[in-house]
């Protein structure tokens, strides 16, 4: 079992060293790039985005990091914008992006595609196709929190829109259904309703990151247009 | 004719022992700062790290807590004897490389980005229902088994990197 510190940083993406080799490691890749462990990639383990209103209605009895009370100064509770305002060292000219542009990054199969945030927003739920796999991009009904899953049900290709609510007062403004079953799913990817009810679609690890950051990491990325 | 030339030119005087040592005090001097001062010069924020520079900072600094050490004590050894016959000029030349030697080698122990991003040591949690975070701050989630955390993305911009236990899992939090 390893134990991680901050040992520097590279272009803006940060370093970590392990306590017990000294080696180290992209936060952003999990791998070690140098010292005696240079070479091992530490596995991913899925986690989501969301705002804490989103989670706290998923997991009733989830537990929250609380503040260091010393250094509840030091945090930023409006650190989107503020971090936006920072300087880059790398850049992209001729993407069409710019560095400080959010992304919701995937890598499936080691194909890497970046879908920008501001389309995503406006266009949820996206469909799309990463390396042959289906893939659904969702936009959870507070507008911030996102999640994407592989678009199969029971092994097949699957299509899903966002049903229109039936007037501004109806209490299901969020209303995800499946084009072949007519089924309702939830934000987590489970049927709530119809012949799906009880299926859950398999969810894929996703990164909110920075133009520049995700471009310089994943040089064969390809970008989502529309 | 001068006594010098009877000598056949390719013997060459030997160097007084004391300049040889002021050489060897020069290298474990620059040898010393050097370990500290170049990583912590190329690995600096809001900086280009090109993939060579970095390699070579990671290096050094690898190296760095053993070798600033050895520089150190070699210096000051090499100090002592050369002390007595250095003029008043190079006597402030060696206190001055004393000093950054010595700072090189107390450096290269202590990890100065967790001055600027504390870690969190023994992390506390909190049921859900007695968080006072705001329902539109975003959090980073983890679910694994039937134990679900989270963690406040405000804290983990400034901590960056949290070791944590989920469901007996180890994992590195990292923002």
């Amino acid at each position: 079992m390893l134990h991680f510190y901050l040992a520097g940083i590279n272009n803006q993406n940060f370093l970590m060293r392990d306590r017990e080799t000294g080696t180290w490691w992209q936060q952003i890749t999990g791998k070690a790039i140098y010292g005696p462990l240079q070479g091992v990639a530490l596995e991913l383990v899925l986690s989501d985005e969301l705002t804490f209103g989103e989670w706290r209605t998923e997991s009733p009895s989830g537990q929250v990091l609380a503040p260091v009370v010393k250094y509840t100064k030091e945090y930023d509770s409006n650190w989107e914008p503020d971090v936006a305002k920072l300087p880059v060292v790398i850049s992209f000219p001729g993407t069409e992006l710019k560095s400080r542009d959010v992304v919701i990054g995937l890598t499936i199969g080691g194909a890497a595609r970046a879908y920008p945030w501001d389309t995503f927003a406006k266009q949820s739920p996206i469909l799309d196709r990463v390396n042959g796999t289906p893939v659904l991009l969702v936009l959870g009904a507070d507008g911030k929190s996102f999640r994407v899953f592989v678009s199969r049900i029971d092994g097949r290709d699957a299509e899903f829109f966002l049903r229109a609510p039936e007037s501004a007062t109806d209490s299901n403004q969020w209303n995800l259904v499946d084009a072949s079953t007519a089924s309702q799913w939830n934000f987590q990817g489970c049927a709530t309703s119809g012949s799906a009810l009880g299926k859950c679609l398999d969810q894929t690890p996703a990164l909110k990151d920075y133009w520049f950051d995700w471009r310089n990491y994943h040089p064969e990325t390809t970008l989502y247009k529309h | 004719m001068s006594a010098s030339s009877l000598y056949p030119p390719t013997l060459r005087r030997e160097p007084p022992v004391s300049s040889r040592r002021w050489f060897a005090y020069s290298l474990f001097a620059l040898a010393g700062i050097g370990l500290f001062f170049i990583p912590a010069f190329i690995i600096r924020p809001f900086r280009h790290q090109s993939p060579r520079a970095l390699l070579l900072a990671m290096t050094l600094r690898q190296r760095a807590p053993l070798g600033t050490l050895i520089a150190a004590l070699a210096c000051f050894i090499l100090a002592l004897v050369l002390w007595k016959t250095a003029s008043r000029w190079r006597k402030s030349l060696l206190v001055l490389t004393l000093l950054l030697v010595t700072f090189s080698a107390v450096m290269a122990r202590l990890n100065y980005f967790e001055w600027m991003f504390h870690p969190i040591d023994g992390a506390q949690f909190v049921a859900q229902a007695d968080s006072k975070l705001d329902a539109k701050q975003m959090i980073m989630a983890v679910r694994i088994g039937t134990e679900a955390r989270a963690y406040p993305i405000s804290q983990m911009a400034y901590h960056h990197v949290l070791n944590d236990v989920v469901a007996g899992v180890p994992i590195a939090v990292t923002y």
